[in-house]
């Protein structure tokens, strides 16, 4: 891809040695152009090997350090990086060895990789504790005499045996189950950074060191006083803490790679031999011959070589009227197939499909790091030296008031000032919400949105799709002509349209048949031209029509009523003209009111923001109990109605799904779109409901309160914790041991606060 | 050897299982009878009848060896031969060798019936046998990690379910234990005396009495358990995560229990406490094991009203909870003081032998031994039944007796006339104490009585049915 | 207590033997797949054999749990 390697790397060389020999599958790699112009490729990595905020900023740095690195945003909560870059100057297999030489694991997103990866690291982390917990309750054993024995009891040899043998145990403890607390401190040294290993790690260290000394030398200037059962102990609780937060972001990223999964179908494909089978739309190739049966969505792009059909291309437009697709006709991915079953050859994959954005969507969610954890981040050098220099400075207090305590003292700061629980406290209990949003079908494209769901004072609703169902409700046969006809014969009339209604699958012919479902008529020679409507004659062998106005012969001058919405009614009528006339109603979604009710009671201002006829909108407003109604409204009306109420103070929510909706979703502050919703509203949503349940937003919104409050009060703890501790570890009361338990507690606090959000139903 | 022509299926061999099943009935009901005899000595020291064989001080080794290593090794034996090729779908590894074992474990149990009689005794709890059975032992322990572990091995169930991880731990600790508490220094054929002298010698013999207790009576029946109940109650066990975090939690915990064997003993005051202290911490893991087990029949309780074998192997577990309840109660050092040295001890060893140990053995080899013999249950459920409330009953005289004889012994010894000389002589210890020892007796009878009920139950049915050879179901190695 | 030199380092040695048979189970697999793990030995395994009726070996091929006959 690249003319001439501005840098030579060796991949072999930097990757690291542990780990199954991963083969370097290259990720998707998409390419596009910039607005100004320019190529330039894009894609994510999912980064394995990362344990807190200050990792991701290694990573970050050594990438935007390369060469042709226009953006690199590496989350540690998401394991994940998204890359930009110029390709005539790097490509990607040269960054994802820049990631190996900084010491971390990389590969393709949403490939099986990313499960091995995580396996892998689960296992090397649970190895790890295991030696970390399984030492120390041996060297608690040995030092349990040392405290239940009096100065005496014990002979200085097998005092002795008994020091050796705690230090022989924390010798495992040290070199596997503690390394990455030194490889993280090293990395960030390296980079010129100071990591939160850094504490941790020298901390460590000079336990070990003094309590070494302690063991060959005893009676030397360290005393003969020992903490092989503090280090270890210690080690073993943060490794118990990231053992738990490792489980909980595995979980989330199963259940968004879960949740992402279900929006993907399986696709027929007719292999060379013949036989049909299924694949996960994701494999397809160029080329490929895919099946899709009536009702299946094309999944990928390319055209009809079997069969012609009609296509539902709403995903694309909102709307709902078929398209006409012949055969050679060329499809687009994503779209419904409504005509035919029909066989396709595959001329595009990947990214340009709707089916890829709307994984995009997802996936870009938690690639963004939230507010406060980028706050954090800010401050998190600074915080880190002036803890070092307040161990420094207690070290050299207390070498003049006691100095057989000076070292333990700085050792129980260093530790106790590990901000663990504080770089926890946010991204923990945001995970966890995403986490159980996704399990109910709500997607989240920036983790951000919880917060701001929190404090939403205003909804605007857009009203159909959103409000009313897909599906069509027959409301009202007006009969048009002959105009005696009886009640009696109107019914038997509408059963025959019904009937022949049931030859065709567009979505208001479906509405009109299941109205009519047991109407018997026969019917011959049926046809149907998409977008207009169908022909068939009757026994007598009179050509009726059915379908809209025009194609029913109603004369263009006289099409009143006709709604801004296509399809709201439907014509029958043979070749005098139209008989009948039948409308339909897109029926509210049942849970609607409820919803309204519940926002309005928590004193939220609900808002109709509709761009349909006042009446209807009126009468749509009235069902639900809103507070007002914005009828007949352009998309430039509703943007300046959701700005003027952002200039109130107001913090906005919109829930749409139309295309004409784009603009203002983005203006909103919260942008809500519905599962079904066009792709161009997802792309400016900040969630997506795909279970389609407005029930979901009501859990959503009591989610995200609580949310704020888990957050409010993990903050708290976890800053009120570290002050507390930091002036008893300065005045010597508090000995390393305890000052490590007090820290892996409060970051297992943490963690268990957070996880109970997960568990929200 | 182990695996079949391709023309033919591959079968179980299930041989040694079926000798040390058949053993382990015949060697219960022998310990069991030499039980009632000495409990009736003691009660009657008459009845020593002045013969030396027949002396209470060398039957009472004969007891507990042919219970625990007779009675318990060859259960324990059969049932891992059996689940090591049921959970990993293979034959036994070296089924000669396999042979070996029960010819060999068997020469080993009557060595101990001939010797210790005799009187030729190291002394030892749980290790009086001389140096050349205890070769013999080393061997046949040898021979039989070699099956194990090359079944383990060969196995086609890529998982190994966590009843193996129980046996295996408990075949490596016993090996461990046996070599490094039988070293001795042999002066002729049936002489010899231990390397360790005075404290040392107690320290070790106690680290191998205790976790022999751990290890061959523990683990290893744990891993019965954790087999045979979901077998018997065709549901999985409760958690099964549960259950591997116990083993971990065992392994972690049960090396240092020992000195609680030895409080206001010549062992310094800090390794008692040492001792007490992590007697307590095996507290949880032990009743972890339990509750996985017991609650395993969660959802299906009506199964026990209907089913004697669960019967068995559901109370089992409730004597299990209670003496790894009683037991780090018992090794607290004020405890400890009243009752060492007392029937209390003698109590809380019989509900774990009689109650544990006992009931899940016989529960197990109720579901095995027709399955051995091509039958999918007993000669007469109506006589497990029997059995079960048969026991039962003798065990609850059994523990309660000695109880109360327990806590009365220790009162009695401890009670200081204001001038501080003893209330009472040691030998109106004794006299108080004979009721007691009645009322054990009857006890130990019921339960011997069960057991030959058992005997006769698994006589019925084996001549009723046919050495059974199962076929193995083909399974990929993956699945 | 001169019997602590030999079971302290005994002790120690047994500690890095379990902690390898522990890392040999870990990077194994043997912890994963516990749900299923807990209920495979419910399937029934015992079927008698069918004299004179030859079966293939363990070629891999896969027993359908509905097919094994209880004993």
């Amino acid at each position: 891809m690249s003319a001439s390697p501005a840098i030579a790397i060796d991949p072999a060389a930097a990757s690291p040695a542990n780990g199954p020999a991963l083969e370097p599958r290259s990720p998707r790699v998409r390419m596009r152009r910039l607005a100004d112009g320019t190529r330039v490729c894009e894609a994510a990595l999912r980064i394995e090997g990362m344990h807190c905020a200050a990792c991701s900023g290694v990573i970050e740095a050594a990438l935007r350090s390369s060469p042709g690195v226009l953006r690199a945003d590496v989350s540690a909560i998401a394991e994940r990086a998204e890359l930009r870059w110029r390709p005539e100057a790097t490509d990607i297999d040269r960054l994802i060895a820049v990631v190996h030489a900084a010491g971390y694991r990389a590969a393709g997103d949403g490939t099986p990789q990313a499960a091995l990866l995580r396996r892998h690291e689960q296992r090397v982390l649970l190895m790890r504790w295991f030696v970390a917990a399984f030492c120390a309750m041996q060297v608690m054993m040995l030092a349990t005499p040392t405290y239940l024995a009096g100065a005496h009891d014990i002979e200085p040899d097998l005092r002795r045996l008994l020091h050796w043998g705690g230090w022989v145990l924390s010798l495992p403890v040290l070199l596997l189950s503690a390394a990455p607390f030194f490889v993280g401190a090293w990395r960030g040294l390296r980079q010129r950074q100071l990591s939160m290993d850094a504490p941790v790690a020298l901390g460590l260290l000079v336990t070990f060191v003094a309590s070494s000394v302690a063991t060959f030398h005893p009676g030397g200037w360290l005393g003969s006083e020992v903490y092989f059962d503090s280090l270890t102990m210690f080690v073993a609780f943060v490794l118990g803490a990231r053992w738990l937060e490792l489980r909980a972001r595995h979980r989330a990223a199963e259940q968004l790679e879960q949740a992402v999964r279900e929006v993907e179908q399986p696709a027929l494909r007719i292999d060379a031999d013949g036989v049909t089978r299924a694949v996960n739309a994701s494999e397809l190739a160029v080329g490929d011959c895919v099946r899709v049966a009536l009702g299946q969505s094309f999944p990928a792009d390319g055209r009809l070589i079997e069969g012609a059909t009609a296509a539902d291309e709403s995903l694309l437009t909102g709307e709902a009227s078929p398209l006409d697709k012949p055969a050679g006709a060329s499809v687009v991915a994503g779209s419904l197939n409504v005509g035919a079953p029909v066989t396709m050859r595959v001329e595009r994959v990947g990214d340009d499909t709707a089916l890829q954005s709307i994984v995009e969507l997802v996936r870009s969610a938690a690639s963004q790091r939230p507010a406060v954890s980028r706050w954090a981040d800010r401050w998190a050098a600074p915080f880190l030296w002036a803890v070092l220099l307040l161990a420094a400075g207690a070290a050299a207090a207390w070498s003049v008031i006691d100095p057989q305590r000076a070292v333990w003292v700085a050792v129980a700061v260093l530790i106790v000032t590990c901000p663990c629980a504080l770089s926890l406290a946010v991204p923990a209990s945001l995970l966890a919400a995403a986490g159980a949003l996704a399990r109910r079908g709500i997607l989240l494209r920036r983790l951000d949105a919880i917060d701001t769901w929190s404090r939403v004072t205003e909804v605007f609703l857009d009203k159909t799709g959103t409000l009313t169902e897909d599906a069509l409700a027959l409301r009202r046969v007006v009969p048009l002509a002959p105009a005696d006809l009886s009640a009696g014969e109107v019914r038997a009339l509408t059963e025959r349209a019904a009937a022949l209604a049931r030859w065709s699958a567009h979505p208001l012919a479906r509405a009109l048949a299941a109205a009519h479902p047991r109407g018997q008529s026969p019917w011959a020679d049926v046809h149907e031209r998409p977008g207009a409507g169908l022909s068939g004659h009757d026994e007598s062998g009179r050509q009726w029509r059915l379908g809209s106005a025009r194609h029913a012969g109603v004369p263009a001058a006289a099409h009143p009523d006709a709604d801004t919405t296509a399809g709201a009614a439907v014509w029958f009528g043979c070749a005098g003209g139209p008989w009948l006339r039948m409308e339909f109603d897109e029926s509210l979604r049942p849970d609607a009111a409820e919803l309204v009710a519940h926002w309005r009671a928590d004193g939220v201002r609900v808002t109709l923001l509709s761009g349909d006829r006042r009446a209807r909108a009126d009468a749509v407003g009235r069902a639900l109990g809103v507070d007002a109604v914005i009828a007949e409204a352009t998309p430039q009306d509703k943007l300046q109605v959701v700005t003027q109420a952002q200039a109130r103070g107001a913090v906005v929510a919109m829930l749409g799904d139309g295309i004409n909706d784009a603009p203002v979703l983005a203006q909103a502050d919260l942008a809500l779109v519905m599962g079904q919703g066009a792709l161009l509203a997802r792309a400016q949503s900040d969630a997506v409901i795909t279970s389609e349940r407005l029930a979901d937003l009501d859990f959503a919104r009591r989610l995200a309160r609580r949310t704020r409050r888990v957050v409010q009060q993990n903050l708290a703890w976890a800053a009120g914790y570290n002050l507390l501790c930091v002036p008893l570890a300065l005045s010597g009361l508090l000995p390393p041991w305890a000052a490590g338990l007090g820290m892996a507690l409060s970051s297992l606090g943490v963690i268990g606060n957070a996880w109970r959000l997960s568990r929200a139903r | 050897m182990s695996t079949a022509a391709s023309t033919e299926s591959p079968v179980y061999t299930d041989a040694a299982v079926r000798g040390f099943a058949l053993a382990a009935v015949v060697w219960g009901v022998v310990g069991m009878l030499v039980g009632v005899v000495i409990a009736a000595q003691l009660a009657w020291p008459e009845l020593n009848l002045g013969i030396p064989w027949l002396s209470y001080g060398r039957l009472r080794p004969l007891h507990t060896n042919a219970v625990i290593f007779a009675f318990g090794g060859s259960a324990l034996f059969a049932t891992s031969y059996h689940v090591a090729q049921r959970t990993g779908q293979t034959p036994l590894f070296c089924p000669p060798l396999a042979m070996f074992t029960f010819i060999g474990w068997q020469l080993v149990i009557v060595a101990a019936a001939i010797t210790l009689p005799l009187g030729y005794t190291q002394a030892k709890e749980y290790a009086e046998l001389e140096w050349p059975i205890d070769i013999l032992i080393a061997i046949v322990w040898v021979a039989y990690a070699i099956v194990f572990f090359g079944t383990i091995g060969i196995r086609k169930v890529r998982h190994i379910y966590v009843a193996n991880w129980f046996f295996g731990a408990f075949i490596i600790a016993v090996a461990l234990l046996h070599i490094v508490n039988s070293a001795v220094v042999p002066v002729s054929l049936w002489k010899s005396y231990s390397v360790y002298a005075g404290v040392q010698d107690a320290m070790v013999q106690w680290w191998y009495g205790h976790n022999a207790v751990g290890f061959f009576l523990t683990a290893g029946f744990l891993g019965m358990m954790y087999y045979y109940i979901p077998k018997q109650a065709e549901r999985p066990i409760y958690s099964y995560r549960l259950s591997i975090v116990h083993f971990w939690a065992l392994v972690f915990t049960y090396m240092w229990a020992g000195p609680h064997h030895l409080h206001y003993t010549a062992l310094p005051d800090w390794a008692q406490s040492i001792g007490m202290i992590f007697s307590l911490v095996l507290l949880a893991p032990s009743w972890g094991g339990m509750i996985n087990g017991i609650m395993t029949l969660s959802g299906a309780w009506h199964k026990l009203r209907d089913d004697p074998i669960l019967k068995f192997l559901i109370v089992s577990l409730s004597f299990y909870g209670m003496s790894t309840f009683e037991g780090p109660m018992m090794s607290i050092k004020t405890v400890n003081a009243l009752s060492h040295y007392t029937d209390w001890t003698v109590g809380h060893v019989h509900s774990g032998a009689l109650g544990w140990v006992g009931l899940v053995s016989m529960g197990c080899l109720y579901h095995l031994i027709p399955r051995l013999y091509g039958r999918t249950s007993m000669h007469s459920v109506k006589a497990i039944d029997l059995h079960f409330w048969i026991a039962t009953v003798g065990i609850v005289l059994y523990i309660a007796s000695m109880w109360i004889a327990g806590v009365m012994q220790g009162l009695m010894w401890r009670a200081t006339n204001p001038d501080g000389t003893l209330v009472y002589t040691f030998v109106e210890g004794v006299k108080a104490t004979f009721p007691f020892y009645v009322i054990r007796l009857a006890g130990g009878l019921l339960y011997l009585t069960g057991m030959a009920v058992m005997a006769w139950n698994v006589v019925m049915t084996v001549r009723a049915g046919k050495p059974h050879v199962a076929r193995i179901p083909l399974v990929a190695a993956h699945a | 207590m001169d019997i602590l030199y030999l079971l302290i380092p005994l002790s120690a040695l047994l500690v890095l033997a379990i902690v390898g048979v522990f890392a040999w189970a870990t990077f194994s697999g043997q912890f994963e797949g516990l749900e299923r793990e807990g209920s495979r030995i419910l399937a029934s395994d015992d079927a008698a054999v069918d004299a004179g009726q030859p079966v293939r070996g363990d070629s891999g091929k896969k027993l359908k749990d509905c097919d094994a006959k209880s004993p």
